[in-house]
């Protein structure tokens, strides 16, 4: 299957990491090991379902300042190829029930190099109101400016 | 949506003003007083106070009371959310595969 890349809502994130593959995999796969990467510190991440097959739920809680855990990403997994690519959306649920809050489709894949792991993460998200209400605001022209100009005073 | 749209409304309805602008530029060079901020400007101080008040529900700023001394600094966080709706993912994604390759390449070292 051909990806067809859309730049304005597409995104690639590819990157040669000095690890294995199986251990990328593992990182990816065991809820114990994604948990303490997926959600950055000091927040925590729980995963509370990853059952990792077609139609199998994929959700993460999250807690913020040492309280209770909320809801971070609910979604389904599409295709899981051992050791090779992990698929999911949060357009779906778990057992392919639609969701509320559809907006996106991940495809991640690990391939092997002479340096470690081959990783990508491709992520395709949906044409949404957010999207179009940011550029109706002229984000492109007058206020893009602003906030580059504004940017630059606190980098 | 609703909740990103009202966040933007806010965001841009404290950037519609020149003393809001001016009061964010110059807390981009640092932090700095209520009473030092509202110097450059002709204006009661509870006139002035509603502008900061403003900035500080809109997120633009935070406020934090010393004593008698109300100090106020820029948000950071801010910027990242009117940089651009994409941009923001790519962020989100970067830092996501930050923390993978840390946390592969660490554990590698335990291990050995």
């Amino acid at each position: 299957m051909t990806l067809a890349f859309n730049p304005e809502l597409d995104l690639t994130i590819s990157r040669v990491i000095k690890a294995p593959r199986s251990a990328l995999w593992s990182a990816w796969t065991d809820p114990t090991k994604f948990e303490k990467w997926w959600i950055p510190a000091p927040a925590r991440c729980e995963v509370a379902q990853m059952d990792l097959s077609p139609g199998g739920a994929f959700e993460t809680r999250i807690s913020e300042e040492g309280g209770a855990f909320g809801p971070h990403l609910s979604g389904c997994f599409l295709a899981v190829d051992p050791q090779e690519r992990i698929v999911f959306t949060n357009a779906l649920l778990g057992g392919w029930r639609p969701a509320e809050n559809a907006f996106m489709t991940a495809i991640i894949t690990f391939k092997d190099h002479p340096l470690g792991t081959d990783y990508a993460a491709h992520v395709m998200h949906r044409n949404n109101a957010d999207r179009t209400m940011h550029e109706n605001l002229g984000f492109n022209d007058g206020w893009g400016t602003v906030i580059e100009q504004l940017a630059r005073f606190v980098e | 949506m609703g909740q990103y749209q009202e966040q933007l409304n806010t965001v841009f309805q404290a950037l519609a003003d020149p003393t809001r602008r001016a009061v964010i530029g110059r807390l981009g060079r640092g932090p700095a007083s209520i009473s030092e901020l509202a110097q450059p400007f002709d204006m009661a101080l509870p006139s002035f106070m509603k502008h900061i008040h403003l900035l500080e529900e809109s997120g633009w700023i935070r406020t934090n009371k010393q004593g008698r001394v109300r100090t106020c600094a820029i948000e950071k966080a801010m910027f990242s959310t009117v940089d651009g709706w994409l941009a923001d993912q790519r962020a989100l994604w970067e830092d996501r595969t930050d923390r993978l390759e840390h946390f592969v390449t660490n554990q590698k070292k335990d291990t050995q």
